[in-house]
């Protein structure tokens, strides 16, 4: 049998709430071990090794320290994966990018003395690929577990991951739930890039757009919804901060 | 025909539907609450029934067409294991409207008709349709003025409120059956029958929202208006969400993905909802995507509602539920106001057709799920992407091919992309295919040995008129992959046997460059034939690259041809080659003094199926899997969406 692909798991400023997903597999873990090695996973093991073929890099980067850490991760992998939200879109670590990041030292650690050590040496939050070249994403906040799979499975196969690059409204509709904006709330769904079954919406609760945005918020179709529900470009830009802060140009081939 | 009609009370209906409940034979659906929207889902009693409602938020489709349906299981650890999953579950559906039963007889001609699909058929005879006449309009449905409010057709048994009671028309035997078996009815007075009428005829005066083209104009005022500035300024405000289509009950067109698990030891081939206002709809392994523009994708849909399935099997594609008008945020998708605009611009009569008639015995019977065993007897690497295999089915039956027809190849774990056969007809169980390494089954295919298994459907579509080119001089024109369906016919037009049959013969072919030229051995042969000329060009040349001959695209070949020797009008061209290329070369073919009707074009759109059901290789009103690949070009010219 052809020599399994060594796969490391990393997380940078994240809640390692992607890895738990990937943990979460529970006994599918014995599944996965059987066509990849795991060879570092700090959240679930304590052995490490810096040989690997796949990284797959959870969390988002904040500091000159991460960065050099995100580029040797990288000279180590053949192919590299984002997992999550703060990797793939920067996700809810960049909010704090509405201010500079003396301001937010200063909000967070009032007048501690923070100066010269690198662990408080922060710049504007980034998302991986804005580091480093990324070759698959694997959306979401959390993950959806079922895409970790299938891109696991296809890495492994030697495929092309397959990723949507539609809204969320059409596995929203396939669910048949009562649109958001039916029941007087305003969704991202129609901007966001699916994959996550439309959980949110499915479960009475609008999208948030942590997988990406797919449509610019400028968009005359855009404009068009919000005017018919009397919502102002204001309101989509406050409701994209929460993932989406800063993302103008969005990509589908992310 | 004269139907039976019954009177139960409506507390003897459900006691009807508790006795089926507890009897467990059949999935009882009927339509529920679900917030102020409804819906069809199983019943768990019979008060649940809410056979009041407008509209639900999907059609019925979903049991017979599901969201997501498993076609087949597949091993990926045994060379050729693969077992259907066909659903057998007995359903009854109860309170289906009767522009939703309209939209299941549609659904019925695309599904059933030749090569009819399994699933969907043994879906539709476990299913007994109880349908309910409407009592309560939905606020965008214009059923009334598109006479889709009631129905004669359709139905196991109908229900219409008369107040105490349902009248239960009774439209099939498997109806009558079941209610004889589990309900206790009298036969309805003549005046209970005049009711029945009276209903109908009281909720048509209650649609508000009215299509004011008749469904008989309909595909005149599209293709009138094709070019119209409308399709543009409307898709500037389409989300390509595709909610339109998915809540449509008149849309059916699907994808097909295979899944694995994570233990890699097996898979399953999935069949899902596909949209034709999404981008990927027509996107080929290539990469190329035939409707790139939102406008593009936006008219797509109304067409293929009142013009495209109009001209194929005489119905107009929409059912005036309203279903897309309360889904669209944007409010663009309601054909009624669409319809209505286009009215108002005025139109003049009959400006042509999008649609051919062109199928014949071979399209139809394909294979439309599982594929049939193959071995690779050989893979011949032959540039860098591309790789020649020769196939043989394991049932060491011929493929029985004509030149131009297609394959099927699959791959589990992978799986399908189509090929054209490369090989001539012949009666042994081999044949080749080139695969050019662009996608996930391609990148797969080129890795695999002599010995591995593939599956194999086919062969599909239309093939070459061999006949028609016969007494005739040929130019063959091929760029790129084009060579590949080429090499049939070029090899069965000079094999020995045929040879004498066809006169002047011309084989003209355009490559990338010098690497990307393919069947180089084949070149060489047809080179030394008498009475063939055959003229080579590449775009372009690294300084590397040993080449000594033309370069330019394949129009700088033309000149070369030797005109003089025959009669443009007993000459036959035949041209294949990438999307780009037709445009040139027909150009040059007319200034040659070429007939257009001696023009055979054979070509490429993403065929999914291969057997006219999917809906992603349309170019307008024709399926290029069963209608094409090879077209006339005088006829298929008339398609907007042909040589854009």
């Amino acid at each position: 049998m052809k020599q399994k692909p060594r796969v490391a798991v990393f997380d940078f400023a994240d809640c390692e709430g992607c890895e738990l997903e990937i943990a979460n597999l529970e006994e599918e873990i014995l599944d996965l071990i059987e066509i990849v090695d795991i060879v570092s996973f700090r959240e679930v093991m304590k052995e490490h090794s810096d040989t690997y073929d796949i990284a797959i890099v959870e969390g988002s980067i904040m500091r000159p320290m991460d960065e050099r850490r995100l580029r040797s991760i990288r000279s180590k992998a053949k192919i590299l994966v984002a997992l999550g939200a703060c990797a793939t879109i920067g996700g809810v670590n960049k909010i704090r990018n509405q201010w500079m990041p003396d301001e937010v030292l200063h909000e967070v650690y009032g007048n501690a003395d923070v100066k010269g050590n690198e662990l408080f040496d922060v710049f504007k939050t980034k998302a991986l690929k804005e580091v480093v070249p990324v070759d698959y994403y694997i959306h979401g906040c959390p993950i959806d577990r079922d895409e970790f799979k299938h891109v696991i499975t296809a890495l492994v196969l030697g495929k092309k991951p397959e990723i949507p690059t539609y809204p969320v409204c059409v596995e929203c509709k396939k669910n048949e739930n009562i649109c958001q904006f039916e029941l007087g709330k305003f969704c991202l769904g129609p901007i966001t890039r699916a994959g996550c079954k439309a959980i949110c919406p499915t479960h009475n609760s609008t999208c948030e757009g942590c997988r990406g945005l797919i449509k610019k918020a400028e968009a005359d179709c855009v404009k068009e919804v919000l005017e018919r529900y009397k919502l102002s470009y204001e309101d989509i830009r406050r409701r994209c901060t929460m993932y989406n802060y800063g993302r103008e140009e969005c990509s589908v081939d992310e | 025909m004269k139907q039976a009609v019954k009177i139960i009370t409506k507390k003897d209906f459900l006691t009807l539907v508790n006795t089926l409940l507890q009897n467990k034979t059949y999935d009882v659906v009927g339509v529920k609450a679900k917030g102020k929207r409804y819906v069809f889902d199983t019943l768990n009693d019979a008060d649940e029934l809410s056979l009041d409602y407008d509209v639900t938020i999907l059609p019925p489709k979903k049991y017979f067409l599901p969201q997501y349906e498993q076609l087949m299981k597949f091993s990926l650890e045994k060379p050729f294991e693969v077992k259907e999953t066909i659903d057998d579950q007995p359903r009854i559906i109860i309170g289906v409207h009767p522009y939703d039963i309209i939209a299941l007889q549609q659904t019925d001609t695309q599904y059933l008709d030749p090569p009819k699909d399994d699933f969907y058929k043994k879906r539709r005879d476990n299913t007994i349709i109880i349908g309910v006449d409407i009592q309560n309009v939905s606020e965008r449905s214009f059923a009334g003025s598109m006479k889709t409010h009631m129905t004669e057709t359709g139905f196991d048994l109908l229900l219409t409120d008369l107040g105490a009671t349902y009248a239960v028309t009774v439209g099939t035997e498997k109806g009558s059956t079941l209610l004889k078996k589990y309900a206790t009815t009298k036969d309805a007075t003549s005046a209970e029958i005049k009711k029945i009428k009276d209903v109908r005829d009281n909720i048509a005066k209650k649609y508000t929202k009215k299509v004011k083209v008749d469904k008989k104009d309909w595909s005149s005022i599209l293709v009138a208006n094709y070019a119209n500035s409308f399709w543009e300024e409307r898709s500037d405000f389409c989300m390509e969400c595709s909610s339109c289509t998915i809540v449509c009950p008149t849309c059916f067109c699907y994808d097909v993905h295979d899944e694995v698990s994570l233990n890699l030891k097996n898979g399953q081939r999935i069949r899902t909802w596909d949209g034709c206002m999404l981008r990927g709809f027509t996107k080929v392994g290539s990469g190329e995507v035939f409707r790139e523009e939102p406008k593009e994708r936006y008219r797509h849909r109304f067409y293929r509602k009142g013009n495209y399935l109009p001209e194929r099997f005489g119905f107009v594609a929409c059912v005036g539920c309203g279903r897309c008008g309360i889904a669209c945020l944007p409010d663009i998708a309601d054909p009624c106001d669409v319809m209505n605009e286009l009215a108002s611009f005025g139109h003049e009569e009959d400006t042509g057709r999008f649609f051919i008639k062109q199928k014949t015995d071979a399209a139809e019977k394909g294979i439309i799920h599982i594929p049939r065993s193959a071995t690779i007897k050989r893979a011949e690497v032959r540039s860098e992407i591309d790789t020649l295999f020769e196939i043989e089915l394991d049932d060491k039956k011929p493929l029985g091919h004509a030149a131009g027809q297609f394959v099927e190849v699959s791959v589990f774990g992978y799986g399908e992309a189509p090929f054209g056969v490369s090989s001539p007809p012949s009666d042994t169980p081999s044949f080749e295919i080139m695969v050019r390494k662009v996608g996930n089954v391609t990148s797969k295919l080129v890795s695999m040995k002599p010995g591995d298994k593939v599956g194999i459907r086919g062969p599909l579509g239309n093939g070459f008129d061999v006949k028609a080119l016969e007494g005739k001089n040929i130019i063959f024109t091929s760029g790129g992959t084009g060579m590949v369906p080429m090499r049939s016919l070029i090899n069965y037009v000079l094999d020995k046997k045929n040879r004498g049959k066809f006169k002047e013969i011309t084989i003209l072919y355009g490559a990338k460059r010098p690497k990307e030229i393919l069947f180089m051995s084949d070149v060489d042969q047809w080179k030394k034939v008498e009475h063939v000329q055959c003229e080579l060009t590449v775009d372009k040349c690294d300084a590397n690259e040993c080449w000594g001959g033309c370069i330019g695209v394949i129009t700088t070949l033309f000149p070369k041809v030797r005109m003089d020797k025959f009669d443009s009008q007993n000459t036959i061209v035949v041209v294949i080659g990438p999307p780009v290329m037709y445009k040139f070369v027909i150009q040059c073919l007319r200034t040659m003094g070429i007939p257009e009707e001696n023009i055979i074009v054979s070509l490429e759109r993403r065929m999914k199926c291969g057997v006219g059901k999917c809906g992603h290789c349309q170019i307008n009103g024709v399926y290029v899997c069963k209608e094409g690949p090879v077209f006339n070009y005088k006829e298929i010219k008339a398609l907007p969406e042909a040589f854009e």
